[in-house]
C-alpha cells in the first residue's frame, strides 16, 4: 500500500519536474544565489541539490546553523550596513514578521499560492511557508499514560514527568507559547498547570527528544518530524495528536529587499512553493503545506490534523509581554 | 660604537613594544569597541535606550547575581581541585604519575555540554549505573544537578585541569634547596607546604584562578544544560535569551551585557593584580629534579582518591559518549544485538563535511596554540619586567574576548569584517581566517597568563647577563627568555590547542562552506536529532587527540624535560 503510493509520488515528482524544467528554463535566471537557513543540515544539502537541478544555471551559497545563529549574523550584517543572503529559509514566521516589520523583505506578488494550506503565507506575499511543523506529545514507549490532550498531559499524575521546549530559546516555541495562550480551551492556566506538575523547560527540541527517548521524562512537547525520525530508527518513543489541536510552524521563505539577484530569489521561492519542492519537503518526513502533494509515509493514512490557528502579527505583538509572563511563572 | 648599539636596541625595544601594542589592540579593542558601538548608539545614532532598559531590568541583576554566584563557586572548585591534585601529582611518590596526568588534561576537550548530559544521565533515572545498584530515582524525580549547585560542581570539575595545568607548570621550576633546607630545619611536609611551596607557586596558582574565573563566567554549555531546566539563570544565558527573542535593538541589548560580563572578568584581573603586588617570587631552577616526597601507608589511598576523581572527570562522560556512538538512535538499550559502527561509518566515510571538519579544526588551534605563544613570550616580557603602562591598560582588555559566549565575539567580529579591509581591499568575510581572528583574539589570554605567571618565577639575571654581553632584545627573547618559559608556554598553548578544537560557538555564526570546524558539525548533528553521529565525531575527536599526545612522547625527545606536562 505505501510502496505504491510511494511509487505513484515518484512518477508524479517526475512529471512535474518535466512540467516546471521548461519554463523554468525559459527565465533561465543565473549566477550567484546566497541562503541563509536553519534547516537540519541533511535537508538543507538535498534542497539546494535539487533547486540546483532544477536551475542549473544559478550557483548555490548556502549558510547553515540554529535559528538564533542565523538570526543573530543577520543582525550584525544589518548593523553593518551589508546583508548578504538573497534569500531565507528560516524555522518561523515570527522572525519573517519581525523582519517584514523593520522593511527588510521583498514581496514577491506572483507567487503560486494557490493551493498552499490557508494561513500559511503572509497576506502582503512577503513570506510564504513551505511546511507545517506541528508540535505534539511525545511519549516514551515505556511510560504509564498516553495523554490523548493536552489537558491530559497537565494532569497532576504526570508531575515531574514533562519536559517542554523553553519559548526564551526557541521561537518555535514562542510561537507555541503565543498560539494556546490566547485559546479559550487552553490559556494561560495551560501553563500554570504545566508549572504545577513541575514541568521542565529545556533549551530546544534536540533537548526534549534527548529526555523522552531516554526515558529521563517520559512525555514531552516535541515536533513531530523528530519524534518520528527517531521513532523510524527505533527509539522508544511515540507520538501524539492532542485533541484540542496542534500548533504550527512554517518553515517559511522569503527574499530579501538587499538581494544581489531577484531573478534567482524568486526562482527558489518558486521552486519551494512547487509541488517538485513540496514533494521533497514530503520525502524529508514534513507535512507539506501544499496538502495536494500527499502526506508523510508516518501519518496514518486518513489522519486528518486539527490545526490551531495561529495570528502571527499577534503573536509577535505579544511576544514580549508573554515570554516576560512565562519567565515569572517558570522563575523560581 | 657603544652608541650605534644602544641606539639599535631603543629601536627595536620600540618596534616590538609598539607591533604588540598593534597586535593585541586589533585583536582585543577593536572588536569589544565596535560592538560597545552598537551598544551606545545602533546604526550611528547615540541612544541610551538599550542601556537604559537592560540596567533596569531586575532579570539582569538576578542574572549578574547568579554568574557571580556560579563563577565564584566553580573557581573555588576548581581550584581546590586542581590545587590538591597538582601537588600530589608532582610532589609525591605516587605511582602513574604520567598516565594520570595525562587522563587529567583530556576532559578539556570534551565539551561542556558532552559532560553536562553525561552526568544527567549518571543520576537520573534512567541512569544505567544507579539502576544496576538499584539506587535510581523513580521516573519523574527531579534531577538534583539542575541547580545552582549542579553548575558549580560541573564547572569545577570541567575547569580543574586549568588550574592543574599552570600548576603543574610553575612546580616544576620549585628549588630542591630552598625544600631540602626547611627538611633540614625539621619542618614537617605540611609545613613546608603551605610555608614554602604554595607561596612561591604564587603567581601561577593566580594564573590558574584567573583562567577558572573567566572560565566559568564565560561558560555557557554547562548553564544551559543544568539552568535552563533549573530556572538558574545566568549572564551568557540571559545573552542567548536575548538574542532569541525576535525584537527591535537586540544587538544594542547584548553589547550592553557584554559589557557587564567585561566588568566582571576585569574585577578579577584587578584581584589577581592585588594578590601579585610587591612581593617576590624569583626562584633559580636548580637542574637536580625534587626527590618526591613518600606518603608511606597514605600512598594507596591516595592513588586510589585519585583515580576515583579521573572516573568522574573523565571516564564516565566519555564512557557514555561511547555509548551512544554505538546505538542506533536514542533510547535503544545497548545489548550484543543492537550495537553497530554504523554511525561511525556514517561520520568517517559518508558524510565529507566531517573530514574537512577534522583537517580545519586541527590546522586553526594548532595555527593558534603556535600563534599566541609567539605573541605571549615577548608581551609577558613588557609586562612584567617592563612594566609598559599602555600595555598593562591593554591586558585588562586581553581578557574579555574570552569571558564573553562565543556568539558575542562572533557578531563583534562581523560587524568588523563585512566589509572588506580597508587600504587592502580584501574582504575576510566567510572564510576561514575571520574564525582564525576570532580563535587569537578569544584564546589569547589562555596562553598569556601562563606565560606571565613563568616571568614572575624567573630571575632576570641570566637576561641581564646577556644583554650585558652584547645581545639584542629579540635574541635574549629568543636564546635565553624563551627556553626558560618553555614549560609555561607549552601548558599555555596546550590549553589553547585543546580548547580550540571543539570550539562551536564562534564558529556556528562564522563558518563557510568549505570552513566548517568539528564543533559547527556536531552541532548540526545534535539539531538535527541525530545525537549518535555527534557522538561518534566526539568519540573519533577524543582518539585522534590521545594518539596525537601519545605521539609527543616519541617525537620530541630533544625537548627539555618539564617541558611537556606528561613527561618526566
Amino acid at each position: 500500500m505505501t510502496n505504491v503510493s510511494r511509487r505513484v509520488l515518484i512518477a508524479m515528482a517526475v512529471l512535474a519536474a518535466a512540467l516546471v524544467s521548461p519554463s523554468a528554463l525559459a527565465q533561465a535566471p543565473k549566477g550567484k544565489l546566497v541562503l541563509y537557513t536553519s534547516q537540519p543540515e541533511r535537508d538543507a544539502t538535498q534542497t539546494t541539490t535539487a533547486f540546483k537541478q532544477a536551475y542549473p544555471g544559478v550557483e548555490v551559497e548556502v549558510f547553515r546553523s540554529g535559528t538564533t545563529e542565523v538570526m543573530g549574523k543577520l543582525a550584525a550584517e544589518f548593523a553593518g550596513g551589508q546583508p548578504k543572503p538573497d534569500v531565507l529559509l528560516i524555522a518561523d514566521a515570527a522572525s519573517m514578521e519581525t523582519l517584514k516589520k523593520d522593511g527588510r523583505l521583498l514581496p514577491y506578488p506572483e507567487a503560486k499560492v494557490t493551493g498552499l494550506e490557508p494561513g500559511t503565507f503572509d497576506a502582503d506575499k512577503t513570506y510564504f511557508g513551505s511546511k507545517l511543523i506541528t508540535t505534539g506529545i511525545a511519549v516514551n514507549t515505556a511510560a504509564k499514560g498516553r495523554p490523548a490532550s493536552w489537558a491530559d498531559l497537565a494532569k497532576p499524575e504526570n508531575k515531574g514527568q514533562i519536559a517542554m521546549p523553553s519559548p526564551l530559546y526557541s521561537g518555535a516555541a514562542a510561537i507555541m507559547l503565543g498560539t494556546m495562550t490566547t485559546r479559550s480551551d487552553l490559556g494561560w492556566s495551560f501553563f500554570e498547570k504545566l508549572k504545577a506538575a513541575d514541568a521542565v523547560a529545556v533549551r530546544g527540541n534536540g533537548a526534549v527528544l534527548t529526555a523522552v527517548a531516554s526515558g529521563e521524562k517520559p512525555y514531552g512537547v516535541l515536533v513531530d518530524f523528530m519524534a518520528f525520525n527517531a521513532k523510524a530508527k527505533g527509539s522508544p518513543i511515540d507520538f501524539i495528536f492532542p485533541a484540542e489541536g496542534v500548533p504550527a510552524v512554517t518553515e517559511p521563505v522569503a527574499m530579501l529587499k538587499t538581494t544581489q539577484n531577484p531573478a534567482a530569489a524568486r526562482a527558489f521561492i518558486d521552486f519551494i512553493l512547487s509541488d517538485e519542492g513540496q514533494k521533497l519537503a514530503l520525502s524529508m518526513g514534513y507535512i507539506p503545506a501544499r496538502s495536494s502533494v500527499g502526506s508523510p509515509s508516518w501519518l496514518p493514512p486518513g489522519t486528518k490534523i486539527k490545526l490551531m490557528p495561529t495570528d502571527i502579527a499577534m503573536v509577535v505583538q505579544t511576544n514580549s509581554a508573554n515570554l516576560k509572563r512565562f519567565a515569572e511563572l517558570f522563575g523560581n | 660604537m657603544a652608541d650605534t648599539a644602544g641606539w639599535r636596541e631603543r629601536v627595536e625595544d620600540t618596534a616590538l613594544l609598539w607591533g604588540l601594542v598593534g597586535v593585541v589592540a586589533i585583536l582585543s579593542l577593536l572588536p569589544l569597541a565596535r560592538l560597545l558601538l552598537e551598544g551606545i548608539a545602533p546604526n550611528g545614532q547615540y541612544s541610551t535606550a538599550a542601556l537604559s532598559r537592560i540596567l533596569s531590568s531586575s532579570t539582569t541583576w538576578t542574572a549578574t547575581q547568579h554568574s557571580l554566584v556560579t563563577a565564584f563557586g566553580g573557581t573555588l572548585l576548581a581550584v581546590l581541585i586542581g590545587t590538591v591534585v597538582a601537588v600530589l601529582v608532582s610532589l609525591t611518590d605516587i605511582r602513574g604519575r604520567n598516565a594520570f596526568v595525562f587522563c587529567f588534561v583530556l576532559p578539556l576537550m570534551i565539551a561542556p555540554q558532552v559532560v553536562a548530559l553525561a552526568w544527567l544521565q549518571l543520576f537520573g533515572p534512567s541512569s544505567a549505573l544507579l539502576n544496576m545498584i538499584g539506587l535510581a530515582p523513580p521516573m519523574g524525580s527531579r534531577n538534583p544537578l539542575y541547580s545552582a549547585e549542579g553548575i558549580i560542581v560541573l564547572l569545577g570539575v570541567q575547569y580543574a585541569p586549568l588550574v592543574f595545568l599552570t600548576l603543574r607548570a610553575g612546580l616544576r621550576t620549585l628549588p630542591q634547596e630552598l625544600i631540602e633546607a626547611g627538611l633540614a630545619a625539621g619542618a614537617r611536609p605540611f609545613t613546608i607546604l603551605h610555608t614554602i611551596v604554595l607561596p612561591l607557586m604564587t603567581p601561577p596558582l593566580v594564573a590558574g584562578i584567573a583562567l577558572a574565573f573567566v572560565s566559568c563566567l564565560g561558560n555557557f554549555g554547562i548553564p544551559a544544560f543544568l539552568g535552563i531546566p533549573g530556572n538558574y539563570l545566568v549572564l551568557p544565558t540571559l545573552i542567548y535569551q536575548r538574542l532569541a527573542g525576535l525584537g527591535p535593538g537586540v544587538l544594542s541589548e547584548v553589547a550592553v551585557l557584554s559589557v557587564l560580563i567585561g566588568m566582571i572578568a576585569v574585577l578579577g584581573l584587578f584581584v589577581q593584580d592585588l594578590m601579585l603586588r610587591r612581593r617576590d617570587f624569583r626562584v633559580t631552577t636548580t637542574s637536580n629534579p625534587m626527590r618526591p616526597f613518600e606518603l608511606y601507608r597514605w600512598r594507596l589511598p591516595v592513588e586510589i582518591g585519585l583515580w576515583t576523581l579521573t572516573i568522574g572527570v573523565l571516564v564516565l562522560p566519555f564512557f557514555a559518549l561511547v555509548l551512544t556512538s554505538l546505538v542506533p538512535a536514542i533510547g535503544v538499550p545497548l545489548t550484543s544485538t543492537t550495537a553497530t559502527l554504523a554511525n561511525y561509518d556514517y561520520v568517517l566515510f559518508d558524510h565529507a563535511a566531517a573530514k574537512r571538519a577534522f583537517v580545519n579544526s586541527f590546522g586553526l588551534s594548532a595555527a593558534a596554540a603556535f600563534i599566541i605563544v609567539f605573541i605571549a613570550v615577548p608581551l609577558a616580557y613588557f609586562l612584567v619586567w617592563r612594566r609598559s603602562r599602555l600595555l598593562r591598560m591593554l591586558n585588562l582588555v586581553a581578557e574579555m574576548p574570552y569571558a564573553l559566549p562565543g556568539v558575542v565575539l562572533a557578531i563583534a567580529a562581523i560587524l568588523v569584517f563585512l566589509k572588506p579591509l580597508p587600504l587592502l581591499g580584501i574582504s575576510l568575510y566567510n572564510t576561514i581566517w575571520i574564525i582564525l581572528f576570532c580563535y587569537l583574539a578569544r584564546f589569547l589570554v589562555l596562553g598569556l597568563r601562563p606565560v606571565i605567571s613563568g616571568y614572575y618565577q624567573l630571575d632576570r639575571t641570566l637576561e641581564e647577563a646577556a644583554q650585558i654581553a652584547g645581545a639584542r632584545l629579540v635574541r635574549r627573547l629568543r636564546t635565553i627568555i624563551l627556553p626558560l618559559v618553555a614549560p609555561v608556554a607549552t601548558a599555555g598553548a596546550l590549553l589553547i590547542f585543546l580548547t580550540a578544537f571543539n570550539e562551536l560557538t564562534v564558529s556556528a555564526l562564522l563558518w563557510s562552506s568549505g570552513a566548517e570546524t568539528l564543533g559547527v558539525v556536531v552541532f548540526s548533528f545534535q539539531q538535527g536529532g541525530d545525537s549518535t553521529y555527534a557522538s561518534a565525531l566526539a568519540v573519533l575527536t577524543v582518539a585522534v587527540t590521545i594518539t596525537l599526545m601519545l605521539s609527543t612522547l616519541l617525537t620530541t625527545g630533544k625537548l627539555a624535560q618539564g617541558v611537556l606536562p606528561w613527561r618526566g
